[in-house]
């Protein structure tokens, strides 16, 4: 072994002594093991089987060590906020990130991990391939709205559901014929 | 679980191409599956703490057919195929290791060197525990060499 890599085998050591006082703490054990039980990560650590909601601000202190915790966060905040005891009260950076996932938008970057990655997890957390629906508003006439309600009742489906199918069958009908 | 998979995703398609040649059909090609990332390291049992998503990080010469099922099987399994997984970059050292042969589908697996440079210059951040960790142990010669070669800035970890 070189002299350069001996020497960069000893600071290394010293990070990880750092790292694993990390992996030690409560915050950072709690965390593995809540997304481990959840089945979004899996270990080759020993974990403690976790059901207690969590605090985002362990979350964001256990992702300085565990990046993949950052991965997940806002994903989680957005399809399963009722995993966390604290989700009103959200830094900036990542109220920035969960205000553009709520709009299914590619979010900016968020603590060294890029938007599209952040992105990529709202199908795979919670419902998978649920997406978050976005708000969309229309003038009708009375008769259109007679209709949608006519059409919601007779269907036992909600007006939005209405307006779904309707789409799909005309867009059916215009390219499929 | 991937050599599993790999196993009943050549039994799918040797029973596809089976099929295929009675009826005079074009059979399913022989392809490989390199498994990189994460997942590679779990896969050939590292000596690092590894903590994955439920992406898989794969690189396919397969028939589309063979990666539609492999998505398939991995969903029944909850993973998944990341879809930047093709765009992993490797270096040209990388050596792959057979996991599974089977008659349509071989599983190759990246070595261990070759995946922490990998990570240690497309996501430094992301991968600083695994390459102080890794350093710590004692890099192999041959890691070192790469990551000279390929500019790692190993100082940047520490």
């Amino acid at each position: 072994m070189t002299a350069m890599a001996r020497d960069l085998q000893l600071r290394a050591k010293k990070g990880l002594a750092q790292l694993e006082r990390r992996r030690r703490d409560p915050r950072h054990r709690r965390v593995l093991g809540r997304l481990v039980a959840l089945g979004l990560l899996t270990t080759n650590q020993e974990v403690q089987d976790e059901r207690a909601r969590l605090v985002v601000s362990d979350v964001l202190w256990a992702g300085d060590s565990e990046p993949r915790f950052l991965e997940l966060l806002p994903a989680l905040l957005v399809k399963r906020p009722s995993l966390f005891v604290d989700v009103k009260a959200l830094p900036a950076d990542l109220e920035a990130v969960v205000r553009a996932l709520r709009r299914n938008q590619v979010p900016p970057d968020f603590r060294g991990v890029p938007g599209a990655k952040l992105q990529q997890w709202l199908r795979s957390v919670g419902r998978r391939g649920k997406l978050p629906s976005r708000l969309k508003a229309f003038r009708f006439q009375d008769d259109d709205l007679a209709l949608l309600t006519r059409l919601r009742d007779e269907l036992g489906i909600t007006e939005t559901a209405v307006l779904r199918r309707g789409l799909r069958a005309l867009a059916s009908a215009t390219w499929l014929r | 679980m991937m050599r599993e998979m790999a196993e009943r995703l050549d039994a799918w398609a040797v029973a596809r191409n089976l099929e295929a040649r009675a009826d005079g059909l074009l059979t399913l090609a022989p392809g490989t599956l390199h498994l990189l990332g994460q997942t590679a390291l779990f896969e050939i049992r590292a000596p690092l703490t590894l903590t994955v998503t439920h992406d898989v990080d794969l690189r396919s010469d397969c028939a589309h057919a063979i990666e539609t099922e492999l998505q398939r099987l991995l969903k029944a399994a909850g993973k998944e195929l990341d879809p930047l997984g093709r765009e992993i970059w490797m270096p040209k050292e990388t050596r792959y290791s057979v996991l599974f042969a089977g008659e349509v589908v071989t599983l190759k697996v990246a070595d261990l060197d070759a995946i922490l440079i990998s990570k240690a210059l497309k996501a430094p951040h992301k991968n600083r525990a695994l390459v102080v960790e890794y350093l710590a142990q004692g890099a192999s010669p041959r890691f070192m060499r790469m990551a000279s070669k390929y500019r790692v800035d190993l100082e940047g970890f520490l």
